[in-house]
């Protein structure tokens, strides 16, 4: 049994989920904001594992299971992001999101 | 300071860096490799918080298919795979957002025991069974969600379009 800080992994993610925030406001490139919604994700994934760990009874195996429907929620929302990259890239010849202004008024 | 917790800094540390290098360098495949680098160390954070299943299963989704689906978004979508992207400088209000919400989730967890506290380890058969039965639902919401998102892909990505 090994004895880890919690308030470090609270730090970890919540810096996690910064960076990943910073990223999806300021990129332009919508790969880059998919990479950053990644990295934000995984921020919080990691909260449900750790909170799980550290907990006692059996939470920390829901904990566990609650991770695993939450990676491949994230490998799906991958693919049909890259599917709009397609798509866009096919319409406008660009993946740079401020070209994407088909609905504006 | 027992080994664990150097381990755990040290991750820790990894992670800062290549989540923070891999959105500000500017060529698109660097992006991957860091953020790769970055896939991989969170998997060893899992290993370390005695979660083996979720580690394997980290390494197989995001390390593996998720960096193989963006470096072939890259590859489709340009015609020098290793031009540079134009430089987006760092913004104030962006940047002051993420410093405010950082502190706001630190500041709302609340109270937290200070000190190291035991990482509990489960046997993985227990973890199918509460995945299967206790959490069978979201499972099933799991299946029809991806078979929406084929659904949806094909459609979005079909021949024809305009």
């Amino acid at each position: 049994m090994t004895d880890l800080p919690v308030v470090g992994f609270v730090a970890l993610s919540a810096a996690l989920f910064a960076i990943g925030l910073f990223g999806i406001l300021t990129r332009r490139n919508f790969i880059l904001i998919l990479i950053a919604i990644e990295i934000a994700m995984n921020a919080a994934i990691l909260n449900f594992v750790y909170f799980g760990a550290f907990s006692g009874g059996t939470g920390g195996l829901t904990g566990q299971a609650i991770a695993v429907v939450l990676i491949g929620f994230a490998a799906t929302e991958v693919a049909v992001g890259l599917a709009i990259v397609l798509a866009l890239n096919r319409l406008k010849g660009t993946i740079n999101v401020a070209q994407a202004t088909d609905l504006k008024l | 300071m027992s080994i664990e917790e150097l381990a755990f800094l040290a991750l820790a540390a990894v992670a800062l860096v290549t989540a923070v290098a891999a959105l500000l360098v500017r060529e698109l495949v660097h992006t991957i490799l860091w953020v790769a680098v970055f896939f991989v160390d969170i998997s060893a954070i899992y290993f370390l918080l005695e979660a083996p299943f979720l580690g394997v299963l980290q390494l197989g989704v995001y390390a593996g298919a998720v960096t193989v689906l963006l470096l072939f978004g890259i590859m489709v979508t340009r015609k020098k795979i290793f031009s540079r992207e134009a430089a987006t400088g760092i913004t104030a209000v962006p940047l002051a957002l993420a410093v405010v919400t950082f502190i706001f989730i630190v500041a709302a967890v609340g109270e937290l025991p200070q000190t190291s506290q035991p990482v509990r380890s489960y046997d993985p058969t227990f973890l199918s069974e509460n995945l299967f039965n206790t959490n069978g639902p979201w499972l099933l919401l799991l299946g029809l969600l991806m078979m929406g998102a084929v659904a949806g892909s094909i459609y979005l990505v079909r021949e024809g379009r305009e």
